[in-house]
């Protein structure tokens, strides 16, 4: 009797730690996106719900980490060493931290799959060669303007080069006063360069102190002095240029969709004057204003190919899509694009409904344009765009500006070797 | 009957839990960051190691640390203003007057509105087309001094190197200036009336009243106001980022140690700067209780 007892107690007991291994083995993969609660609260459940649904093994959790907080949290996870699974990173974050290997290459993990992204997407998750994201969603710049203001100053189509722009905004601030166009200057130069096929760096050296380069910054040093771009353009962000716009105190400006469903709100009578139009390529192949959002591994997590699991369902075509359409952005991978969605405004005559095509079909080329891997980044960019600044501002030659910068680059780059 | 050791361990127990609290998120990371100060450290794998003085070294060589330290001393400015109108205006509010409380509550507002708030209306007043330059076009012409019915007034407060920090000390000037007024009202306040009494009958005017004993008498009061306001503006980084993100030489000497800590993830060299800063609060503490401590 007492036998029987035990084995039967022993039975139960093996049992239910069989139960409990089975129940452990799933992998709890936790992923930090980055300030898309509570508005895309939805979505991400309904995300997260399709993931474990399809899986035995790996179970999803979501957590959203605001914009603010997101680099300081993620900085203190690595280094107490309990790090999520993936990590929603914009491209340039992704280059610094990749840099201070705080995040792990999956070069290979992804290797089976990495087709299905657009090639400037796939561009900007590499660093150094290897892959270090899987690319998500991503914005372009559409280059707005006001039609009435260009009717005003005779202009009689959108402009289609960099130089035709500049042109346009001159016009318009001549004929009618009004500011023609407020390029954003506030993140920095280094995007207008790439912009225009200059790189900043060759063999470890900055070389953007040539004549091509400073040809660029006097177009921007005559556009200031003549006032078609506007005086405080430096102090200009998103926020500034959707309300210059809105209030008709500029004519042209490059954003995402997203930001005309403001003048769609707040400023009915611009919002019917707007016309949209593909933001004129440079040389540098790509429009201004890409940015990509990915997922990232963080250094430290246990189960790698879990994580890549659950970050290969986010960025599929189905899933992309579906998050794309709830927020207004684009997806990353070429079927996705292909969606009729995309190109179901084209011939709409609602402004964002346009934008949302245009933008669609500029999008696989769209690169996010930043310099990364820099010895001493915050000091580095911070002397290239105060010397811009002086330039454009008319306190310094472009050439002077330009040398002084190079002068500091080379400076550094040469300590740290 | 308690004896004196018993009573001092009751103190301690008393002190205790505020202690704790400090030493936990005061004392541990001032001591940690001076740890850090002398390592190099990776976040990566956690690792620190000693780099024989390499951020010191670095940042004594740093063109953009001395201008930003430079900025951060002429901030410095801002102190003794900050102190005259906050004592000034404390002895207004200070009079038994209808409609006192009314104005000891407008100093304050500044000082309990959160800051990026504050920044964002300031950018409306020093904006290129901005409150200040409308005002200062309308004065112009009602003075008649500027020609011609287009001529604005284009200042551009926040954006032009030359002026930009002083726009900026103005603001901080704005937002810190009802915090040591209350401060001074409660000095004020500890002050006997009979001795302002006294003084009347004995013929001094207000003035002299004001620099012979209000000003004596609220010596300790001043005392910690300047401290606290020249560690503040030693410290100004908030309204640096709000109004001008370091821009148009704005850089103060923290906004260093936040760009080299968040923006280039270098944690040792940041220490190492923060730990400049310090030292020169330091100083500068030890000077002001030279002038305004009591000599014993």
């Amino acid at each position: 009797m007492n036998f029987k007892r035990s084995v039967l107690a022993g039975a139960v007991l093996f049992a239910a730690s069989m139960v409990t291994a089975q129940a452990a083995e799933k992998v709890k993969v936790e992923y930090w996106s980055n300030s898309l609660s509570p508005k895309f609260d939805a979505v991400m459940k309904d995300l997260t719900a399709k993931f474990n649904a399809s899986q035995t093994q790996v179970e999803a959790v979501w957590v959203d980490v605001g914009w603010d907080a997101f680099q300081a949290r993620v900085v203190t996870a690595v280094a107490s060493g309990k790090v999520p699974g993936l990590v929603n990173l914009p491209k340039p974050w992704m280059d610094d931290f990749a840099q201070k290997k705080m995040i792990v290459p999956i070069t290979k993990e992804a290797a089976s799959f990495k087709n299905v992204y657009t090639k400037g997407a796939l561009a900007d998750v590499t660093y150094n060669g290897q892959q270090y994201g899987l690319p998500w969603y991503q914005v372009t710049g559409v280059l707005f303007y006001n039609k009435d203001l260009f009717a005003k100053a005779g202009i009689k189509e959108a402009p289609k080069s960099f130089d035709q722009l500049l042109a346009a905004a001159k016009q318009v601030k001549e004929k009618t006063g009004v500011t023609g166009f407020a390029p954003k200057l506030q993140d920095g130069f280094s995007g207008w360069f790439l912009y225009d096929g200059l790189p900043l760096l060759k063999d470890n050296k900055a070389v953007f102190n040539s004549p091509a380069h400073v040809k660029l910054l006097e177009k921007f040093a005559a556009a200031y002095k003549d006032g078609s771009i506007p005086k405080d353009v430096f102090k200009m962000g998103f926020e500034e240029q959707i309300a210059a716009y809105n209030a008709g105190k500029i004519a042209m400006f490059a954003e995402g969709a997203h930001a005309l469903k403001r003048t769609q709100t707040d400023s009915k009578k611009i919002y019917e004057a707007t016309g949209v139009a593909g933001f004129p390529q440079g040389a540098g192949k790509t429009p201004f204003g890409g940015f990509l959002f990915l997922w990232s591994v963080p250094k430290g997590f246990k189960d790698v190919d879990a994580a890549v699991k659950l970050g290969q369902f986010l960025t599929n075509d189905e899933s992309q899509l579906a998050f794309a359409k709830a927020s207004s952005t684009f997806p990353s991978t070429n079927k996705a694009l292909d969606d009729a969605y995309f190109q179901a405004g084209a011939k709409s005559a609602d402004p964002v409904q346009q934008a949302t095509a245009v933008a669609a079909t500029h999008i696989k080329a769209s690169r996010t344009l930043t310099i990364s891997g820099l010895p001493d980044e915050a000091a580095m960019n911070k002397k290239l765009n105060d010397e811009v600044e002086a330039a454009v501002t008319g306190r310094k030659s472009a050439k002077e500006a330009l040398d002084a910068a190079v002068a500091m680059w080379n400076e550094k780059l040469a300590a740290k070797k | 009957m308690k004896n004196s050791s018993s009573y001092t361990a009751v103190a301690y127990l008393f002190l205790a839990p505020a202690l704790i609290l400090m030493a936990i998120f005061t004392f541990w990371p001032v001591g940690y960051n001076t740890y850090l100060a002398f390592q190099d450290y990776a976040i990566a794998d956690g690792t620190a190691t000693w780099n024989d003085f390499a951020h010191f070294k670095y940042i004594y060589e740093e063109e953009l640390f001395h201008s930003a330290l430079k900025n951060s001393l002429l901030y410095l400015l801002v102190v003794p203003c900050i102190q005259l109108a906050a004592l000034v205006i404390a002895k207004l509010v200070n009079n038994k007057l209808p409609g006192m409380t009314f104005f000891r509550a407008t100093y304050y507002i500044p000082v309990i509105t959160a800051i990026s708030v504050a920044g964002v209306a300031w950018a409306f007043v020093y904006k290129y087309d901005g409150m200040l330059n409308g005002f200062l076009t309308w004065i112009g012409h009602a003075l008649g001094m500027l020609q011609g019915e287009f001529t604005r007034v284009e200042i551009d407060w926040i954006g032009n190197p030359d002026i930009a920090i002083y726009s900026v000390m103005v603001f901080t000037f704005w937002k810190g200036l009802g915090y040591y007024m209350v401060l001074y009202l409660a000095g004020l306040q500890a002050i006997p009336a009979e001795v302002e009494e006294a003084a009347i009958l004995d013929g001094a005017n207000a003035w002299d009243r004001f620099w012979k004993i209000t000003v004596p008498m609220v010596k300790p009061t001043i005392l910690l106001c300047t401290l606290l306001s020249t560690i503040a503006a030693m410290k100004a980084f908030q309204e640096v980022i709000v109004l001008t993100k370091g821009q148009s030489d704005t850089y103060t000497a923290l906004f260093y140690v936040y760009d080299q800590a968040f923006r280039n993830y270098n944690f040792g060299r940041a220490a190492a700067a923060g730990l400049v800063v310090t030292f020169f609060c330091m100083i500068l503490a030890i000077i002001q209780f030279r002038f305004f401590g009591d000599k014993k």
